[in-house]
């Protein structure tokens, strides 16, 4: 909806930029596509360049994936395969599929005339240089060809494979929900991983700008005795799915879930890192799920398979489709509403369509409209005016917030286990604030807080998740990466900032994320309810660590005290032996006198009874005699081996069992029937 | 630098106003003509000098020889600590018989341990009939044995080696130099300075019965002559720099001076140009500074002017709770040194300026007045609430009066009406008024 309205103005833009060229068509009205718009706009929804592509069109398949498997609250399990593909096997792939051939000419002169003109026109200068020089005898101008040859054939092909064990898709929608940009499923208010309907439609429409080649789709729903089987691309002019093939086939092993694959252009190497961080954040927000991520490149030695196991079969609740709040809807949003609303009169309206408006409450909203308002008036006949000033009153009028109840939060049991899990840090603190408001929409902020860990480097690592998404880009202007740097004291937790392997883990959920810039990356840092709720979560989290943290330090002091004290005795014994040594002098040379034990003691130095050596022998005997006193006393009063061994989780062999979950934030139980 | 540009600039200054006005009068500086002739204000100051000098028969009578603690200790409820001066000889045999007291400790198989008095603020007292901070008795242990003071430990022992040394030989070294003799255990000077303030307390002498002296910092000028290690000084014939005042000051000796006040100065700019316009000419004194927070030279020095010249002290300082608290360091010591306390303070300083009655009094200009800030406010307040401040009512009214204006000013602040109205007007109109508390 929102989309739709914001697709006019850049393709107004567009118009006015391409008036050059060719002024006859200056007066034409031209209508965009919204597939049409995306296109042309595609790092809007995150495909900036091929290696990024690769990276989202990734991340939207298993992100559908989990919606679609929690959404049947079914432990997902998902598949990814990403596989490179050679030149010669793509082009081969495309010779098989002939039919494609005409469709992709026609998009090639769509998108890349300007650039081949540029190229011809280089190449031609390049050979008139590279004749000249020929003629005035130079040799060297091979470089500068050989480079063009590279760039254009340096373009990879990927095939993106995802499969889950998902809700599937009911038949006949399969060719709608990817072939037509901005229709979708999570429309409605809840907090959902994708928001807009994009995903899927955006990888097709870059396979499309890249390779030509369709999208394939195979699914089955629950019980469901056969598989669907599609094979679609987008005809993006017209914002409709463009069928290959649709059928259905057998499904001998009662499968249900969804696979989908599709060939892109796109960039490994200099993505590598980013897929992978995305998998492994994604396995610690999501525990409950398992995951197998493989790469399969042409040569083996590049291959990458990673395994996330299960952590857990406690999943969070499925988050609630919610109503809105007051303070949360514009004119046009109160407009459908009415449009939508199956209720007949105003007061019905208030309190059906709207939370936190009971019956007493929309009277005196009703009241307090004006004279033209009343309870039992038709709602569908209401003025434009009328709903302005519906509009004006929700913004004035005092409504309770809005409750975090159909938000569905990680929570702190599945955010430390995806932790340990994944990072095997050497402490972890967890912390789940209570619902915040944000313009109407309430938000969660969890926060987890470790030390120490395997694959953690030194310093603050910051992990960043947004209704259970990682966020990966535009780390250094997100809320939480400012928070964690300026405005925590981590001395003061006695957690050292540089030097520690810090791990900060902030999950954010809303039914509304305010995310900043036009890709979802990053959530500004100009909201103070945030602000201050990321800032107070961590902190939570600090506290708890610190007391950890503190008992450690005693411990590694028990351990350190022998060789701490022990550093010292050299000093220490010299400093008692030079003035020895000076009063023994004194002493035999009778310039001083010193009596009975004194005397002998000087005597002693004097013949080499006593020297340095013996003094820091004496120390060492005794720091041992301390050190040992006070490891007894440390050992009765703390106990021994008071560090908890790590759980093991098994993994059930029957899931199938039946039960009951009571829920609360920290823990579960579970009823077996 | 800075000052020759600035000579050169209130010159500049000079001679522009001559050709404007060379037939009008020059225009005379706020305040100038309350000013009575230079004479007039000596005869006055002359009687106060004297009037501290020899004090008249009805206060004599009830002014006995100065008291010390031991006069006092019957009526306090704690027990006190106070050092004194010894000789090199004593100090040496006090090492020495703690030495062997701990090797014997050592050899059979105990350890060591320093007992050392505590010297956080909490072991303080202000004694009002002294008019200082004492040291009370409480002490810690310093075992070798635990972790924590294993460090601190070792560095006593190290430094006492160190003075033994000095001791046998003789001779004076500085801090720094002590540092340097072992800086991988030391660390950090600070660490070697606490020891020593530590190890004097520890042996019940003062630091520089320890032949360890602090590198100069204060400054001297104006009329006065000593002896410094046999040479014999004349502050008038310093130049502007002045005499450093010399870290030792049992090797000072053979006080003159036909001075009638010592001007204690906070600040070096405003000694700079106090000593460039010869102000001890005009009036006969004494200047000194340590620029900001006294050194032990510096206030041992001020002790030995006083108490041999017995001449009244002025003190200039900022108008702002800093300002105050050096007085109060030169006045009744500071909790650092409250051990040596008796040695180092000088009783009876008058505070002469800034005050914060004289930012209106004299209109000082609002833009050469400073907001306080948050700190300087709780400072100012938590310095009303000690007892050295609380004893003099005018020091109180005018405390509360900066704390309730907070505004601050710099001696400085009186240069926006010229480079030399300091000296011009602003000291001689205050000694005219004999305006100090």
């Amino acid at each position: 909806m929102e989309m739709g309205g914001s697709s006019e103005s850049p393709s107004g833009q567009k118009k006015g930029k391409a008036k050059t060229p060719n002024k006859l068509k200056e007066s034409v009205l031209k209508q965009k596509s919204p597939a049409e718009f995306f296109a042309e706009n595609k790092n809007i929804a995150g495909f900036d360049n091929p290696g990024k592509c690769l990276y989202t069109t990734m991340r939207e398949l298993v992100e559908n994936s989990l919606d679609s498997a929690e959404s049947i609250s079914e432990l997902p399990v998902v598949e990814v395969t990403i596989e490179e593909i050679g030149k010669s096997k793509f082009n081969s792939m495309i010779g098989l599929v002939d039919r494609e051939r005409v469709d992709e000419e026609l998009y090639d002169d769509y998108e890349t005339a300007k650039a081949r003109e540029k190229r011809l026109a280089k190449e031609a200068r390049d050979q008139e240089i590279q004749a000249k020089n020929s003629a005035l005898g130079k040799k060297i101008k091979e470089p500068s060809a050989a480079k063009t040859i590279k760039g254009r054939g340096g373009a990879s092909f990927y095939r993106v494979t995802c499969k889950d064990n998902g809700r599937g898709m009911p038949h006949d929608d399969i060719p709608n929900m990817f072939g037509r940009v901005l229709s979708g499923t999570k429309y409605g208010l809840k907090q959902t991983r994708g928001k807009f309907g994009l995903g899927a439609k955006m990888a097709l429409i870059w396979s499309k700008m890249s390779t030509g080649l369709p999208i394939e789709i195979s699914s089955a729903m629950n019980g469901q005795s056969y598989l669907s089987f599609c094979r679609l691309d987008i005809d993006i002019h017209r914002n409709i799915p463009h069928v290959h093939l649709h059928e259905k086939r057998d499904n001998k092993d009662h499968w249900h879930g969804a696979e989908i694959q599709v060939v892109i252009e796109g960039n490994w190497t200099t993505y590598r890192s980013k897929i992978l961080h995305y998998m492994r954040q994604m396995a610690v927000i999501t525990p409950y799920a398992q995951f197998l991520f493989k790469f399969v490149s042409e040569s083996s030695d590049k291959d990458v398979t990673i395994r996330f196991a299960r952590r857990t079969d406690i999943m969070p609740p499925v988050p609630i489709e919610t109503k809105y709040h007051p303070s949360a809807v514009d004119l046009l949003l109160i407009k459908r509403l009415i449009g939508e609303t199956s209720k007949q009169n105003l007061s019905q309206f208030l309190q059906h369509e709207f939370v936190n408006i009971g019956k007493s409450y929309a009277e005196r909203l009703i009241g307090e409209m004006g004279a033209e308002f009343s309870p039992k008036m038709h709602v569908k006949s209401l003025s434009a005016p009328q709903i302005v000033r519906i509009h004006q009153l929700f913004r004035q009028a005092k409504f309770d917030d809005p409750s975090g109840d159909c938000l569905s939060p990680a929570g702190e049991y599945n955010l430390r286990l995806g932790i340990i899990k994944e990072l095997h840090p050497d402490m972890v603190a967890t912390y789940s604030g209570s619902a915040q408001v944000f313009e109407g929409h309430p938000v969660i902020v969890e926060a987890g807080v470790s030390v120490g860990g395997k694959d953690v480097k030194q310093g603050l690592n910051i992990f960043r998740f947004a209704n259970r998404i990682p966020l990966l880009f535009e780390q250094g202007a997100d809320v939480v990466t400012r928070t964690a740097q300026k405005r925590i004291n981590w001395g003061s937790y006695k957690i050292n900032q540089t030097q520690d392997k810090i791990g900060v883990f902030v999950s954010i959920v809303s039914t509304k994320i305010p995310f900043k810039g036009t890709g979802k990356e990053y959530i500004g840092d100009d909201i103070s309810e945030i602000a201050s709720a990321v800032k107070s979560a961590i902190q939570q989290c600090c506290v708890q660590l610190k007391s950890k943290i503190v008992k450690r330090i005693q411990a590694r002091e028990q351990q350190e005290r022998k060789r701490n004290l022990s550093k010292y005795i050299p000093d220490a014994s010299n400093a008692f032996y030079e003035v020895l040594r000076e009063m023994a002098l004194l002493h035999a040379s009778k310039k001083k006198r010193y009596e009975d034990a004194d005397a002998e003691i000087l005597s002693k130095v004097s013949t080499r009874l006593l020297t340095k050596e013996v003094l820091s022998e004496e120390l060492a005997k005794h720091v041992e005699k301390v050190d040992y006193q006070m490891a007894l006393e440390y050992a009765t009063q703390t106990g021994v081996g008071e560090e908890p061994k790590e759980d093991i989780y098994v993994q059930s062999l029957n899931p199938k069992s039946n039960f009951i979950d009571l829920r609360s934030p920290l823990f579960l139980f579970r009823f077996f029937q | 630098m800075a000052d020759k540009r600035k000579r050169r600039r209130v010159e500049h200054h000079d001679s522009d106003s001559d050709a404007d006005t060379a037939h009008l009068t020059p225009k005379p500086l706020p305040f100038q003509k309350r000013l009575k002739s230079d004479s007039g204000i000596l005869t006055s100051l002359k009687q106060f000098a004297d009037s501290i000098r020899d004090p008249p028969a009805s206060s004599s009578t009830t002014k006995k020889k100065p008291l010390t603690l031991a006069d006092v200790s019957p009526s306090l409820s704690a027990t006190c600590r106070e050092v004194t001066d010894l000789s090199l000889s004593s100090v040496q045999s006090t090492i020495e018989t703690l030495f062997l007291f701990l090797t014997k400790s050592i050899l059979s198989g105990n350890g060591f341990s320093f007992t050392v008095p505590s010297r956080s603020s909490s072991n303080h007292i202000y004694i009002p009939e002294l008019d200082r901070i004492v040291l009370k008795d409480k002490s810690s242990l310093r075992p070798f044995s635990s972790v924590s003071s294993v460090r601190k430990a070792t560095i006593t022992a190290r430094i006492l080696s160190l003075i033994h040394q000095l001791c046998i030989k003789s001779i004076h070294v500085t801090k720094r130099d002590l540092f340097y003799t072992d800086v991988k255990l030391f660390q950090d000077q600070t660490q070697s300075d606490a020891v020593l303030d530590d190890v004097s307390c520890l042996l019940g002498c003062t630091r520089s019965s320890l032949n360890v002296v602090a590198s100069e910092k204060g400054i001297v000028v104006g009329r006065v002559i000593f002896s410094d290690n046999g040479d014999m000084i004349d502050c008038t014939k310093m130049g502007v720099g002045g005499k450093a005042i010399p870290p030792n000051i049992d090797r000072v000796g053979d006080l003159q001076s036909d001075a009638l006040f010592i001007l204690l100065v906070e600040k070096d700019a405003a000694f700079m140009r106090l000593a460039e316009d010869r102000f001890y000419n005009r009036f006969p004194c004494i200047i000194i500074t340590a620029k900001g927070q006294p050194d032990v030279a510096t206030r041992l020095f001020l002790r030995k002017l006083k108490s041999e010249l017995k001449l009244p002290v002025l003190a200039l300082v900022d108008s702002d709770p800093y300002g105050l608290k050096i007085l109060s360091v030169y006045g009744c010591g500071s909790k650092n040194m409250s051990y040596d306390s008796a040695n180092l303070t000088t009783p009876d300083i008058k505070w002469l300026g800034i005050r914060p009655s004289d930012l209106d009094k004299y209109k000082i200009p609002e833009q050469c007045r400073l907001p306080m800030s948050e700190q300087d406010i709780k400072t100012g307040k938590d310095l009303l609430e000690e007892d050295f401040v609380k004893k003099n009512h005018g020091w109180v009214q005018e405390l509360e009066l900066m704390v309730k204006t907070k505004q601050k000013a710099e001696i400085q602040a009186l240069s926006s009406f010229g480079f030399q109205y300091l000296s011009e007007v602003y000291l001689p109109l205050k000694l005219q008024q004999q305006d100090w508390l």
